[in-house]
């Protein structure tokens, strides 16, 4: 029998040339485990290869540190009751914008690729993935044999025609925020039956994730079918198929007897949706609910206390964004914008907002969690007498005030009254405005909105698997979330090259430089980057969730 | 007595004309439009302006009025902005749910209410008066959702008994229905009982006083005949106007109940409504809450001079 050694070696024969270069750095320890098989995963490689390779390759960095979770085996059969926020709107998966929403979708849909809960991709409807040389041109194998829930096979068409849809402008669907600028309408062909071939409008080297479960509207439904007419189907190739839908209340899905896959462990779901967390939070203390989605550290401390519950986190990249209006006022001058982000006491946000369920940002959107975040940019800290001196530098030396906006929701409007006290030390007057989202929000677009018109304003981001959409939409000149109107060539041009870079040192290079120039400019404060809480009863195992707010309840069950 | 029930009609009916007018024009200036919550936030101006336009809502402002006010005669409210279903099916599910809620607490909080003001009445100045007064009063003063929140917290969490969430799953009978909505009923008992009971006892005590219960009691009629036929049937007639009118806010006011216990009636779906710019779902709930309570004070006006012959009298002279 081969060693891991030599079969290691046999396997290098086969991979490509971009895939060696990641075994080797890989073992000159410039990529760790986790990185490796994020980046391997990307590339198209299987997830158990990928995991073979890191083990022969080198001594293992231990996983992640984290809760354990009920491992003891479910028993087959009998219903699962399901907790989620109730849907913002209708569930339509072209237009579907909340966690609500996106966590039905993910019932019943399959998207090409799953992004787990470590950040790699693993193959769903899609079998294999492969770039040509520049990342210009992304192929992805369908996996053959798949039926939709109604009987009808799966074909390649049905994935061109969902991506079309996606990244038409005039269908306002919600994936344009992660498809402008990559793909167009015809931008995805069908090659044969069960190919695909994606021709990016640049090169792109995480575009994979752009079809995966980050992406959570691209769940593929018939290519005939109206995304309208959905809530009445559910329809999809997943384990689950709709049983009955309750409007506004929940549904119950039973097992789809055709899943290509392994059949779900539980006979049912009973999904409820709530309106609020609170009555979700009571709806799991009170044993109405075995598996809650998705809870807040501000909201759900209850829960990270109750024996009776077992509680799941995992790291994300969801963050709050501080934009400062780098184009009028005060902020224009960046050392005012410097001084404000040296006034916060993040170590303070960190403990007492979110109870350390959180970690570290460092004013740029490149969280701990992503694998390219380039190590040794020096983290930010509290330092009064630094911002006073900025202060001083542009000529405000006895402060100014300016007003903060944001809107009521979970953590957000104390973040703002901590931000409110840390810049009073430097004579900073900050007045708050604090809205429901509809007046923050208005109608999202410049001259219209609070949120980007605003001098200076708290926005929500979920969770991504990379950082593209962070990078792209708030911050570049074109970009349509740019609250900060923020414009810098140097930085548009070296978020061009950080998206096309398909090496991970090629990322972690850009990345570096994009960390430091975000530091320097200061045009969005990111302090903190917290973690995805999700929630069962002891009684419950075989619950996957990712930190986007899927719950994949497909091998779970009661113990 | 038909001239004053027609006099209150054509009241009604012009008061729910002004509602109509004040509910559509505050809808209009609230942020945001309804293209753009429909497509939402990434999708393009033109689509936005495209959607607005074959909705209707790029018209003047009196021809939506009159659009949407003659498709409320003629049963069709259009549809949810943001939610693909119409928006008489939203209405009329929450609005069952509410009066399902409604009804069970009256039926707790009224009998309960006007026993309790009116033997608080005859026993006056007593402690069990003052019980029955101040720990009403003191009930009533507490918000519903403070009694929601203590009620989960003893009840379902602490000693396993009642539902902390008021919708029943699928296909439940309903007495398993009651069991579920019992929490918030009793929420509401709390809310009301002070105040009805309050009413029930000033009435109860103006009775006692008046000269057809003394000159009753010196015929020489036993108490109970007394209290039955002249106290009761006079002291309830402020009581029974206090009960009407909280009938529109248990129909559409229980905005934090439903919230609490995840309840989706009229007050739940009129929040939702307002928060998602989702106008034509708001404009035909709120409308619906004014019906309920120009309702509710008409049955009220009625019963009232039915007891009251001078009521009816009064407004015919």
């Amino acid at each position: 029998m081969k060693s891991p050694k030599e079969r290691l070696a046999g396997i290098r024969t086969q991979r490509s040339e971009i895939e060696n270069h990641l075994i080797d750095e890989l073992r000159a320890q410039r990529l760790d485990r986790r990185g490796f098989i994020t980046h391997a995963a990307r590339l198209g490689m299987g997830i158990p290869l990928a995991g073979f390779i890191a083990t022969a390759c080198a001594e293992r960095d231990s996983l992640e540190d984290a809760d354990e979770p009920n491992t003891d085996a479910p028993q087959q059969g009998g219903t699962l009751r399901v907790g989620g926020q109730t849907p913002s709107g209708a569930l339509n998966p072209l237009l579907v914008g909340d966690q609500g929403g996106l966590t039905v979708l993910g019932q019943t849909g399959e998207y090409l690729t799953w992004s787990d809960g470590e950040l790699a991709l693993q193959p769903r409807l899609a079998e294999k993935w492969t770039p040509n040389e520049d990342g210009s041109v992304w192929t992805f194998n369908i996996r053959q044999g798949v039926t939709f829930h109604d009987g009808r096979p799966l074909t390649a068409r049905d994935v061109t025609a969902a991506f079309d849809r996606m990244a038409n402008p005039e269908t306002g669907g919600n994936a344009l925020s992660a498809l402008t600028g990559v793909i167009s309408p015809g931008s995805a062909v069908a090659t044969d039956d069960y190919t695909v071939e994606f021709n990016l409008e640049a090169p792109n080297g995480n575009f994979p994730y752009l079809t995966s479960s980050d992406n959570y509207n691209a769940i593929i439904i018939p290519a005939d079918d109206d995304p309208a007419e959905w809530p009445s189907t559910f329809i999809g190739t997943g384990p689950w198929k709709l049983d009955q839908s309750r409007p506004d209340e929940g549904f119950t899905l039973v097992r789809n007897p055709d899943y290509w896959g392994k059949q779900p462990v539980a006979e049912k779901i009973d999904y409820t949706f709530y309106g609020s967390e609170q009555a979700q939070i009571l709806a799991l203390q009170g044993n109405e609910v075995d598996v809650l989605v998705q809870f807040s550290v501000s909201g759900g401390k209850a829960l990270l206390t109750n024996p009776d519950v077992v509680t799941t986190e995992l790291r994300s990249s969801a963050h709050r964004q501080v934009h400062m209006r780098t184009d009028t006022d005060q902020f224009a001058d960046k050392r005012v914008r410097r001084a404000m982000a040296l006034l916060l006491n993040r170590s303070a946000i960190v403990d007492g907002l979110l109870d350390t369920k959180c970690e570290l940002g460092n004013d740029s959107p490149f969280a701990p969690v992503f694998p390219s975040t380039a190590e040794g940019v020096a983290q930010r800290e509290q330092n009064i007498d630094e911002a006073k001196k900025l202060l001083d530098a542009a000529g405000m030396a006895d402060g100014f005030s300016v007003t903060l906006e944001t809107w009521t929701n979970f953590e957000m409007p104390d973040y703002a009254q901590l931000i409110q006290d840390n810049a009073r030390a430097a004579g900073i007057r900050v007045n708050l405005s604090i809205t429901d989202a509809g007046t923050y929000y208005g109608d999202a677009v410049y001259g219209n909105s609070r949120w980007l018109d605003s001098t200076m304003g708290i926005t929500e981001y979920g969770h991504r698997g990379v950082p593209n959409v962070f990078l792209g939409a708030p911050l570049t000149t074109e970009g349509t979330w740019n609250g900060a109107h923020f414009r810098s060539e140097e930085y548009d041009g070296l978020v061009r090259d950080y998206v096309a870079a398909l090496e991970p040192e090629a990322q972690t290079t850009n990345a570096k430089k994009i960390q430091e120039l975000l530091l320097d400019e200061s045009p969005i404060l990111f302090s903190y980057f917290y973690f995805f809480l999700s929630g069962a009863g002891s009684y419950v195992s075989g619950v996957e969730t990712t930190a986007m707010g899927h719950a994949d309840v497909s091998h779970a069950g009661i113990i | 007595m038909r001239r004053f029930i027609l006099n209150r009609i054509l009241l009604s009916i012009l008061t729910l004309v002004i509602l109509s007018i004040l509910i559509f024009l505050t809808a209009q200036v609230l942020p945001g439009n309804v293209g753009r919550a429909i497509l939402g936030p990434l999708a393009d101006q033109a689509s936005v302006d495209a959607k607005n336009a074959e909705l209707g809502y790029d018209r003047g402002l009196f021809t939506q009025y009159w659009d949407w006010i003659s498709g409320v005669f003629t049963g069709d409210l259009g549809d949810s902005a943001v939610r693909s279903r119409s928006v008489g099916d939203i209405l009329a599910g929450a609005i069952g749910n509410s009066a399902k809620l409604a009804l069970l607490a009256f039926i707790i909080v009224v009998p309960l209410a006007v026993l309790g003001g009116v033997y608080a009445a005859l026993k006056e100045g007593t402690l069990r008066d003052r019980l029955i007064s101040l720990g009403g009063l003191s009930a009533t003063a507490i918000p519903d959702f403070v009694w929601a929140v203590v009620l989960i917290t003893i009840l379902p969490l602490g000693i396993g008994i009642f539902k902390p969430t008021a919708t029943a799953p699928p296909g439940s009978n309903v007495f398993e229905q009651v069991y579920y909505l019992i929490l918030p009923a009793i929420c509401l008992v709390f809310v009301l009982f002070g105040y009805i009971a309050r009413m029930a006892r000033a009435g109860t005590l103006e009775a006692l006083d008046a000269d057809y219960t003394r000159t009753a009691v010196i015929k020489g009629l036993p108490q109970r005949s007394v209290i039955r036929g002249h106290v009761l049937r006079n002291s309830l007639l402020p009581t029974i106007a206090v009960v009407a009118t909280q009938l529109g806010y248990l129909i559409g006011g229980l905005v934090v109940i439903e919230v609490i216990f995840n309840y989706n009636g009229l007050g739940r779906e009129l929040l939702i409504a307002a928060q998602r710019n989702d106008l034509p779902l708001l404009q035909s709930g709120v409308l619906i809450v004014g019906v309920v309570y120009l309702v509710a004070t008409l049955v009220a006006d009625i019963m009232y001079s039915v007891l009251n012959p001078r009521v009816r009298l009064g407004a015919e002279a």
